[in-house]
């Protein structure tokens, strides 16, 4: 940890003198200033830093996030970045001002994100990523990721098996500025484009949006009325994919599949109207990171890099079990 | 005076024109598009953003602009599905107080109204520049649905909900029924009473307007006022559609609903522009997003595809200007 502290700053010196000799200093002010004015007695802070809070699934992140801190005895509170990394970087700057002692975060960018990571880490506040991971291995203290790539492999396999390898398909994805959706996409295609049997015969994006998946839906029915299956890269597409076939009549027809494990799904994979979708945790990942935060405060330095979620696949043989 | 209504006729059908070439391009390369079916699809499909932009027309023909519309519809929405589903409790009096669907609809309608007004009176009384009073309510107004609905949808709403987003009255969607309304009576409004010619006059020139002794400020106010209402009556629309209200619904709606505003001849810089413009300027958009799916083009085309339309209709409308 502290080689890993050191080792950047000795590089900016080299690379320059004066800057980095003015940054080390503000840097040494404000670390001496937060260690000060963070004294052991006072009920420490943790931020919850969300890329949005525009998205049920991000809603309940960054609650059970607050929440696991606050019965952890800390202080916290919600920033919402608003899938914006410069609101994110804004809300990282004034949050290292105002003294937290640690951050649960989930970054709006893969690479966008670490420059932010960076500035905590400079000012000794300890950041946790939850859910969405950065490509740095050297900037959060520890990752605590939901593997969308693997789970989505899994719902391919999923898929081949429920198509028996044969038939035309459609693919909705999310927003298509977005690393989730590729990494979903990515792990479904690893295995379904090795069956040459199954065509996929319209790839269009619907932004994670149930309005909008139902709107494309419909039009993609009129272009293609004979496919055998959507794959949707989360459940508000699957609802609305859903309720656009079911508008058709073609809802018995076609084979429904999802991601996320959001609760009208689950509901429908009970009744049998839609096939599977990827059980994703984030109340574990929440709750592992404010521990993670709390096991920091009490000493704890070393923590693994990476935490990896497993994403579970739910379809009508273990439904039950997801069900209240 | 002959000219002159020789180039409003130009002007007017240039849009119609556009739209036509548009069905014909179409047309030939997918035989899918011009199917009864789809058709309806596409109706049904522009029937919020009708609704949202003939308020953006009345707003934009006073020279204003009204950003908050898309969040206004996701709060009414979020209303009308709170109010069905849950009702009201005024918690002092230890009053319940139930809703009708007909009554859910209505109180969505007054809080979209509601929350218009507040718009005009920000803007009238402290002469806020429309741009900015209306950011402020973008945000405001998702905020208020967010903590409203707790991030999470309202979902299930029932069968009369149902069948005002989904059903068939006399062999047309109810949908596309209602933005019809909306568009005669506001053809009417804008054409045939003073209240019309106020806000053209206002558009027009300002300071003669007033001087011609307009109340400006009331006219105004209820401009703001309806454009609000209508966003609620695209909420519902979309909440009923789903069957569900969704907390992010209607994010980037204002864009849209300028889109058709500007592709319909509009002028941003107000006093000239119809209503009639503004529904061929929804129905080119319309076309163009069923059009791109139909012909299964990459999403990321199809943004620069859009892009451009707006672009082509704006550029052909100043030099039109300028030969007259």
């Amino acid at each position: 940890m502290i080689n890993g502290l050191t080792v950047p700053v000795t590089f900016n010196i080299l690379s320059n003198m004066k800057k980095s000799i003015l940054y080390l200093i503000i840097l040494l002010g404000l670390a001496a200033c937060s260690s000060g004015g963070s004294g052991s007695e006072e009920t420490k802070k943790v931020a919850v830093v969300i890329s949005t809070l525009n998205n049920p699934w991000f809603v309940v992140l960054a609650e059970s996030a607050a929440e696991n801190a606050r019965e952890l005895g800390y202080e916290a509170k919600i920033f919402d970045s608003q899938n914006n990394p410069a609101t994110e970087s804004d809300n990282f700057e004034n949050l290292i001002a105002s003294g937290f002692d640690a951050i649960l975060f989930n970054p709006t960018d893969a690479d966008g994100s670490i420059v932010n990571i960076m500035k905590a880490k400079a000012a000794e506040v300890p950041v946790f990523c939850m859910d969405r991971e950065v490509n740095a291995d050297d900037a959060a203290t520890s990752q605590i990721l939901s593997d969308n790539y693997s789970g989505c492999v899994e719902i391919g396999i999923e898929f081949v098996k429920a198509l028996d390898g044969r038939g035309k398909y459609v693919e909705l994805l999310g927003l298509v500025g977005d690393n989730n959706t590729w990494a979903r996409s990515g792990g479904f295609h690893s295995v379904v484009d090795e069956f040459p049997g199954l065509e996929m015969v319209a790839q269009q994006s619907a932004d994670f949006d149930r309005n909008r998946a139902m709107e494309v839906m419909e039009t993609i029915l009129q272009a293609q009325p004979d496919i055998d299956a959507v794959f949707c890269g989360n459940d508000a597409m699957a609802m609305g994919a859903y309720q656009a076939l079911q508008g058709a009549g073609k809802a018995d027809a076609v084979k429904v599949f999802g991601f996320d494990g959001a609760a009208d799904v689950i509901e429908k994979i009970g009744e049998g109207k839609i096939v599977a979708t990827g059980m994703q945790y984030p109340k574990v990942m929440a709750r592992t990171a404010a521990e993670y935060a709390h096991e920091y405060f009490n000493g704890r330095r070393e923590f693994p890099q990476r935490v990896p979620v497993e994403v579970e696949l739910v379809d009508a043989g273990n439904v039950d079990q997801y069900q209240e | 005076m002959n000219l002159t209504f020789n180039n409003q006729l130009l002007r007017k059908s240039q849009s119609l024109i556009a739209l036509f070439l548009l069905c014909l391009l179409i047309a030939l390369l997918s035989d899918k598009f011009l199917t009864t079916s789809n058709l309806w699809n596409v109706l049904r499909q522009i029937s919020v953003n009708v609704c949202i932009a003939v308020g953006m027309t009345l707003v934009v023909l006073m020279a204003g602009i009204d950003l908050s519309v898309g969040s206004v519809l996701a709060f009414s929405g979020a209303i009308c599905a709170g109010l069905i589903k849950f009702g009201f409790a005024f918690e002092s009096l230890d009053l319940f107080v139930g809703f009708t669907v007909l009554g859910g609809i209505l109180g969505a309608m007054l809080v979209g109204l509601l929350l218009g007004l507040f718009n005009g009176w920000v803007i009238t009384r402290f002469v806020v520049p429309p741009f900015v009073a209306t950011l402020a309510m973008l945000t405001i107004a998702r905020g208020l649905t967010m903590l409203y609905t707790k991030g999470i949808p309202i979902s299930n709403l029932g069968p009369g909900l149902e069948f005002i987003g989904s059903g068939w009255l006399l062999g047309i969607p109810v949908p596309v029924w209602i933005s019809l309304i909306v568009v005669l009576v506001f053809v009417f409004i804008s054409r045939k009473t003073a209240f019309g010619r106020y806000i053209y006059a206002i558009g027009g020139n300002e300071k003669a307007a007033f001087l011609s002794g307009i109340n400006i400020n009331r006219i105004k106010l209820a401009v703001y006022g309806l454009a609000g209402m209508l966003a609620a009556i695209g909420g519902v629309l979309v909440t009923a559609r789903l069957n569900s209200a969704q907390p992010n619904a209607g994010m980037t709606y204002e864009l849209d609903a300028i889109a058709a505003v500007v592709i319909g001849g509009t002028s941003l810089s107000g006093g000239v522009g119809s209503v009639t413009g503004t529904v061929i300027g929804a129905a080119i958009i319309g076309v163009l997003n069923n059009g791109l799916v139909l012909l299964n083009v990459s999403p990321f085309w199809q943004q620069v595809a859009k892009g451009v339309v707006i672009l082509l209709a704006v550029i052909i409308d100043k030099m039109n200007r300028k030969e007259a």
